[in-house]
């Protein structure tokens, strides 16, 4: 296998419901990779695209809508769906074919309009699909899930209701200073602990929304684009795990779980990292930058466990000791996090790459993390689905 | 039990009262030993021959594992004729089964909930469907 380095990102940034279609979202980021790796689109010779679930026949064809716009050249197209971790297999399926050689240089990209309203269900065959019998018997919206689980911890760790909202405090610090997120206002402690619960003990700013924006990444082992983009940065590993029999997690959508734990919980995060580590030869004490699914404060603090950055029950301290700061010993989610984005489902897992890429590439200004080597991407989907991307300079 | 006369559940084969008691229907693989709920959602432990799984009725009682408090209204297809918001959803336990299943809290001051008490399955009422019958769904309340 090749090395394969990173020479182009673009964003759309974060934003709330739009009527302009996905494609235009989605051309603006391409565009912007294109243009940061100095390379024209013929260059191009794969696109993996990430669909947009509520974009009918366009939005499970984006990849052939976004190459009509830039121009049909007949590469391979393929689109791919892994719910809030379809970003984390586009990126992979990229990375593999530069790296096993069927080309040279690939792009993946996906894009998301925030739906109107509510998420929902997406059928009305229950036999079929068991998501209609949480909406239409379970009344369980997905922050439901999280808060089941955040009660757990808090009976099993003493989690406090003070971490939760610290974690609200410290990405919006972080997404005032970032001019792609969409929320941008500073909150106060005080503020996040007076905000209205959604589901106790979870609070409105404890939770991220869904939102509308576009990302794309450019990969390639080709030597002369590589020295001809402004620091390229290298992929050590891009892996995506799915859940392990016995975990005990509730998952989004399901209306049962295991009593008796026989794997991690978020087994498919748990999966996902050690692969990468494995892959890599990097481990959790050897990173700068990690971005991690904040859909919860609760998923801030367990994906540091997750995901090996300390022991079971001690990201509360973690957090509390300032260790996850940035200038701390783990810099976790400079980038404002979901918090100060919210959920673009299909784009979210390579905006989290991007932010970790233009982190070691010096880009962040005033929410850089200076000195940073080695940065890690971490992503979560609903039922099984997570990736893990782990970069360095 | 209550008179489950003219009552439908809203999505059959996951809530039974047959027997007399309310209860949810479960599948037991007699290989790997794993209970599912709903019964389809199989949920074998690899390398399980997945021979031998037979419908169950979990018991009728149960410990609270989990809880929270929805403050705001579960959007459609999900329907209710009495506001029900804001409402408890418990994570009830079935030991012996090795299993813990999701519902919504009825008939209980949200305020008394507390992780590890008891509670018993019961049915929700949602609405009056054109045949009159009162439509439900699974539900969970603390023993009294």
């Amino acid at each position: 296998m090749r090395d394969v380095y990173i020479i182009g990102t673009g964003i759309h940034p974060w934003m709330g419901f739009s009527e302009k279609v996905f494609s235009d979202f989605a051309a603006v980021a391409v565009d912007g990779a294109l243009k940061d790796a100095n390379i024209e689109w013929k260059k191009i010779q794969a696109i993996m695209a990430g669909i947009f679930i509520y974009g009918g026949n366009a939005g499970h064809l984006s990849g052939q809508y976004l190459e009509s716009i830039f121009g049909e050249t007949g590469v391979p197209v393929v689109n791919v769906y892994n719910a809030c971790a379809t970003g984390s297999a586009a990126i992979r399926m990229a990375y593999n074919s530069v790296a096993a050689g069927e080309t040279d240089t690939a792009l993946a990209f996906g894009a998301d309009v925030s739906p109107k309203g509510f998420l929902t269900a997406k059928s009305d065959n229950a036999v079929q699909d068991r998501d209609v019998i949480r909406w239409k018997m379970g009344g369980l919206p997905n922050p439901i899930y999280w808060a089941l689980e955040c009660r757990k911890r808090m009976e099993k760790y003493g989690t406090t209701e003070e971490d939760l909202a610290l974690v609200k405090v410290l990405m919006s610090e972080y997404g005032s200073k970032n001019p792609d997120a969409r929320f941008k206002k500073i909150y106060s402690l005080e503020e996040v602990l007076s905000s209205v619960y959604v589901c106790d003990p979870l609070r409105l700013y404890e939770i991220c929304p869904v939102s509308t924006g576009a990302a794309a990444v450019i990969v390639t082992a080709d030597k002369e684009l590589i020295s001809k983009a402004g620091k390229a940065v290298k992929i050590n590993a891009t892996t995506m795990g799915s859940a392990i029999y016995g975990d005990p997690t509730i998952r989004i959508s399901a209306l049962s779980c295991p009593a008796v734990a026989e794997a991690p919980m978020l087994s498919e995060s748990y999966s996902a990292s050690q692969q990468a580590y494995k892959k890599s030869g990097i481990g959790p004490e050897d990173i700068d930058v990690l971005e991690l699914p904040d859909n919860s404060s609760w998923h801030y603090l367990v994906y540091l466990e997750t995901c090996g950055f300390c022991k079971e029950g001690e990201a509360d301290k973690m957090l509390r000791d300032g260790e996850t700061r940035i200038g701390g010993k783990l810099a976790v989610n400079p980038s404002g996090g979901f918090s100060s984005h919210g959920e673009a489902l299909s784009a979210q897992a390579l905006w989290q790459v991007i932010e970790c890429a233009n982190q070691l590439r010096g880009r962040c200004g005033a929410r850089q993390v200076e000195g940073a080597k080695i940065a890690m991407a971490q992503t979560y989907g609903l039922m099984g689905n997570s990736g893990t991307t782990i970069l360095s300079v | 039990m209550e008179n489950m006369a003219n009552k439908v559940a809203r999505i059959p084969n996951l809530v039974d009262w047959s027997t007399g008691e309310v209860r949810l229907m479960s599948a037991k693989c007699n290989s790997c030993g794993t209970y599912f709920f709903p019964k389809e959602h199989y949920q074998h432990r690899p390398g399980c021959s997945r021979e031998g799984v037979e419908d169950v009725l979990l018991p009728q009682k149960g410990k609270l594992a989990s809880y929270t408090i929805q403050y705001y209204p579960c959007p459609a297809p999900f329907k209710t004729e009495k506001k029900i918001t804001p409402y408890g959803i418990g994570l009830v336990e079935f030991e012996d089964e090795k299993i813990q299943v999701t519902g919504i809290i009825t008939e209980t001051d949200l305020k008394s909930l507390k992780l590890g008490m008891e509670m018993e399955t019961t049915i929700l009422e949602m609405f009056t469907n054109e045949e009159k019958q009162q439509v439900v769904t699974w539900a969970f309340r603390a023993v009294k």
